[in-house]
């Protein structure tokens, strides 16, 4: 399990000692508006997270060298973690309201063709290889980061590594906005890794002098289309707990719309925002409206938190089970009864937006349910004739 | 199958499949694949769960799956298979578990987003029109054009775009699945392929030049070829369904015979019943007639004064037509360029006593031309009469009344009287209401364009509009104010029409606009000048602010344009 967790960021790695070693290694080191960091790091111990791939040198940095020159079309927005569930939300709300999208992506054998269907440019960079990011970074006004490692990646080289080789990167080429997701609460718990993660990563943008945005979330409907609506209409068991833990769950096309309107306001300019939905929403209850919108009983199967933190326990003593013990890590956050929610109103005057045009989980799951059900019986219809045939 | 009876044994034992069970699988061969097909396929489109497994199947291991031991067989034995089913169980169990641990997991099959989701009717951009509608946009490459079509594409329409060039530079800026046809709006011949198959169009391309050869290609001749082009191949549709399609225009009269005269009855008055008056006047003559050359002429003259004289005639729709289908009139007349009345009597066709006179100005120019005259401009000739309903239009009348010369406009040379007249008809038709418009135009308002440049600018933009105008389809023109490269959706916008806009517009705003009005009924045959609402700086305002940004889902084109002029 040590040698594991050696592979961490020491504030990552041990939480518990954080608070005092933290701060100072963030002034200290993670700052890159101070040009030596990148040189220095390597001599300091225990701060092998910084990746030294990125070498520039003190006058590149210093963004205004970079102004005489073409300036970058304020229109022109570069979106990391395109492909993502949030990532294709902010897609199509940048070039319906007339961005030019850039979308960084990996390169893979199955390009995301759809990102170009709509009229976005790909390009291909990897976070993990650094090497690949200054070139995707020509010529753009804003980046977009809603990049987030698929669980069975090693958390750390996509969510820290990577994540602080593109702010580096973004600092250097003197990018004039980035925007960042987070989790809500990430700071509150530091024992979860990607929360950690996320909460460093904020720390570190916020140090890093670029004008930044940072914005958390707390879930989104459309993870629960696939945990939840879609087992009950086919028939199958749902896996729920009984956590008491509530969560504001908000659609990703009013984070995305949102998301734009603060990118243009002027007053939010390096500011924490936070976004949550209308109203904060335990498992069960999810449960229970799906339950009720689909007509049919759900085959749930309820699992108490305490055998997930057992499990979570139990992974943890192993070295060759720690990647499940990470993913296990939420647990900690489902047995502490916490509230996922904010409340919203300033945020809504802040950005001078309605209310009553932020999407409830009732009227999503009311219009998928209502979508599906349409189109099964359609599907059925069909099938039946087919049946016959058969 | 019978082929196969190990594995079909093996597996029925379990299977909770509905169709038979030995006419699941036919072809295969292996003795361990049909467990790989044993799960019903999902109902929902694109979801395809690895393993679909059911309650029952989550419980079972492989131990009680050996107990079982009723239909036993050597596959079901065979230490790889039973392995592998195991693992897939296990895996199964273990992802809903693990994703117990997790405040929001992505889901595990994206075909399951984008279908529903993402392109799907929980998207907000779907338009429910949009998938039976192609839409042609020229132009495409423009700093509108471009914003335009990734519209278009969010929203799922197919589309067309018409390049000059299939140059891969080019290309590469359009969307891949947008269908790219070459072609230049200069040229009418290479039109006809681009506007096959086209539902609308977006015509957002202009002149790169102010060249006036330039624009004349592009804004003028360009918009006159390609709406030439779409009413071509419209045509084309309307004689392919017999004139039937919602799209042919409704024959009233057509003039080419001394028959097709007939029915028309010529007849005179006067507005004052002044007999002293009518003494000293010349009186007032005319005739309706079908001369040598095949035009009927309706000519005459009218010296009295207050004297009117009209043309007349009952009408007679075919059968299962009535005029409330249509908008407005089509006037194919040509003459010496007066002006006319043209009166419409409309009530219940049993007594024709109860009819109520609607009339609307006509002017024609010296020389043939189309007029178009909407019903919506005819008005009641008592105030107090209701608007006029066409459905119960019974007859039309043509009026000449001499009016009063005005003293500045007669030139020395012009010896013409304007009390005679003259005018030759050619055709009467109904224009076919349409609900959307067909070709949008994307024009400009003049401002901001160098002075110097901008009385040729607008002269070839003007010419654009007028043939568009003309060419019969529903048409709506935009003229945006100075462009901006900036996002939208962010201010306030005015629509107005008339010449009196003073701000600039962001290109993707018009491009929503154009958008929008695709499947818009308040939008068809209307022109209208668009900008940002002016935004007083300082302390400089003089009213409140009262407009609302555009929002999410409000449609704020149908009431700004709702309250303007229809056929401008």
């Amino acid at each position: 399990m040590a040698s594991s967790l050696s592979s961490f960021p020491p504030q990552l790695a041990a939480p518990r000692r954080r608070s005092t070693l933290s701060s100072l290694s963030w002034a200290r080191a993670l700052s890159p508006a101070q040009a030596y960091f990148l040189a220095s790091s390597p001599s300091s111990p225990g701060r092998h997270c910084v990746p030294l791939q990125v070498r520039c040198n003190a006058q590149t940095i210093v963004a205004s060298d970079l102004t005489p020159g073409t300036p970058v079309r304020p229109t022109s927005v570069l979106v990391v973690g395109a492909t993502g569930t949030l990532g294709r939300q902010i897609v199509r709300r940048a070039l319906d309201e007339g961005y030019d999208v850039r979308c960084l992506v990996r390169p893979r054998p199955a390009p995301a063709d759809f990102l170009r269907d709509w009229g976005a440019t790909v390009v291909n960079g990897d976070l993990s290889k650094p090497e690949t990011i200054p070139a995707t970074l020509v010529g753009i006004h804003t980046i977009i980061d809603c990049a987030t490692g698929r669980p069975e990646e090693p958390i750390q080289t996509v969510d820290w590594e990577g994540k602080v080789a593109l702010i580096q990167c973004a600092k250097a080429m003197g990018i004039q906005k980035y925007v960042f997701y987070s989790i809500h609460n990430c700071d509150k718990h530091p024992e979860v890794p990607l929360m950690e993660i996320k909460h460093c990563t904020e720390k570190f943008l916020q140090d890093s002098g670029l004008r930044y945005i940072i914005i958390r979330l707390c879930g989104f409907m459309q993870g629960l289309i696939g945990q939840y609506a879609v087992p009950i209409l086919e028939e199958k068991s749902v896996w729920g707990t009984d956590a008491p833990t509530r969560i504001a769950y908000m659609d990703t096309q009013d984070i995305a719309r949102l998301t734009f309107i603060a990118m243009r306001n002027e007053k939010i300019d390096k500011k924490l925002l936070t976004f949550a939905g209308p109203r904060a929403w335990t498992t069960q209850e999810v449960i229970a409206l799906c339950e009720r919108l689909a007509g049919q009983d759900a085959n749930v199967t309820t699992v108490p938190v305490s055998v997930l933190r057992f499990t979570r326990q139990l992974t943890r003593f192993f070295q060759w089970t720690n990647d499940v013990a990470d993913r296990l890590a939420f647990t900690e956050v489902l047995s502490s009864d916490t509230v996922f929610s904010v409340p919203m109103n300033e945020t809504y005057s802040l950005l001078g937006v309605d209310q009553n045009d932020i999407l409830t989980l009732e009227k999503y799951l009311q219009d998928y349910f209502s979508n599906i059900l349409k189109k099964l019986k359609d599907l059925k219809a069909q099938s039946k004739q087919t049946d016959i045939y058969l | 199958m019978a082929a196969l009876p190990v594995g079909g044994a093996g597996v029925s034992g379990q299977s909770k499949l509905n169709c038979p069970r030995f006419l699941g699988w036919p072809s295969s061969s292996l003795p361990g694949n049909p467990r790989f097909r044993r799960h019903p396929v999902s109902a929902l489109p694109g979801s395809q769960f690895e393993n679909s497994n059911d309650e029952k199947e989550e419980t079972t291991r492989v131990g009680e799956e050996e107990k079982q031991g009723v239909s036993l067989t050597l596959d079901d034995v065979n230490p790889v298979g039973l392995g592998r089913r195991s693992r897939q169980i296990f895996d199964e169990v273990w992802r809903k578990f693990s994703g117990l641990g997790q405040i929001s997991r992505t889901p595990t099959d994206e075909g399951l987003l984008d279908t529903v989701l993402i392109r799907g009717p929980m998207c907000e951009f779907t338009v429910p029109e949009a998938q039976d509608t192609t839409v042609l946009v020229v132009g495409g490459t423009s700093r509108i054009g471009r914003i335009v079509i990734r519209k278009l594409m969010l929203r799922g329409y197919k589309v067309k775009a018409l390049v000059r060039k299939d140059d891969p530079e080019v290309v590469d800026m359009l969307p891949r699945s947008v269908t790219i046809v070459v072609g230049d709006v200069g040229e009418p011949s290479s039109l006809r392929a681009a506007v096959s198959g086209c539902n609308k169009i977006i015509y957002c391309a202009t002149a790169r030049s102010a060249i006036t050869g330039d624009l004349n290609r592009v804004d003028n001749q360009g918009v006159r070829n390609v709406a030439k082009a779409f009413q071509d191949y419209n045509n084309e549709l309307a004689q392919l369904r017999a004139g039937k399609s919602s799209k042919s225009k409704l024959l009233l009269a057509k003039f080419k015979s001394v028959e097709s005269l007939e029915g028309w009855e010529v007849r005179q008055g006067t507005y004052f019943q002044d007999v002293v008056a009518a003494k000293y006047d010349g009186g007032m003559d005319a005739k309706f007639e079908l001369t040598e050359s095949g035009d009927a002429v309706f000519s005459g003259y009218v010296f009295t004064r207050g004297g009117y004289v009209e043309l007349s005639k009952r009408l007679s729709l075919p059968l299962g037509s009535t005029l409330d289908r249509y908008d407005g009139l089509l006037l194919s007349v040509g003459g010496n360029g007066r002006s006319f009345v043209l009166i419409l009597e409309a009530g219940p066709l049993a007594d024709t006593s109860q009819s109520k006179l609607y009339f609307a100005r006509m002017s024609t120019k010296v020389g043939f031309c189309r007029v178009r005259v909407p019903f919506s401009s005819f008005r009641p000739v008592r105030p107090d009469d209701p608007p006029l309903d066409p459905f119960l239009v019974h007859t039309l009348t043509i009026r000449f009344e001499p009016r009063r010369p005005k003293p500045v406009e007669v030139p020395s040379g012009n010896k013409q009287d304007p009390r005679s007249f003259k005018l030759i008809l050619e055709y009467i038709k109904a224009l076919p209401t349409g609900q959307e418009t067909d070709f949008i135009l994307v024009s400009c308002t003049g401002a901001g364009i160098e002075p110097n440049r901008r009385d040729q600018v607008l002269k070839a933009k003007k010419a654009g509009e007028d043939s568009l105008r003309r060419s019969g389809l529903g048409y709506t023109i935009v003229r945006p104010g100075p462009l901006k490269e900036e996002p939208g959706g962010q201010r306030a916008l005015i629509f107005d029409q008339g010449n009196r806009i003073s701000q600039g517009i962001s290109c993707a705003d018009v491009a929503d606009i154009c958008v929008k009005a695709l499947h818009d009924s308040t939008a068809r045959n209307k022109s209208f000048d668009v900008c940002y609402e002016y935004v007083a700086e300082g302390r400089n305002e003089l009213y409140e602010l009262v407009a609302h940004l555009p929002d999410k889902a409000n449609n704020y084109l149908t009431p700004a344009l709702s309250v303007l002029e229809k056929n401008t």
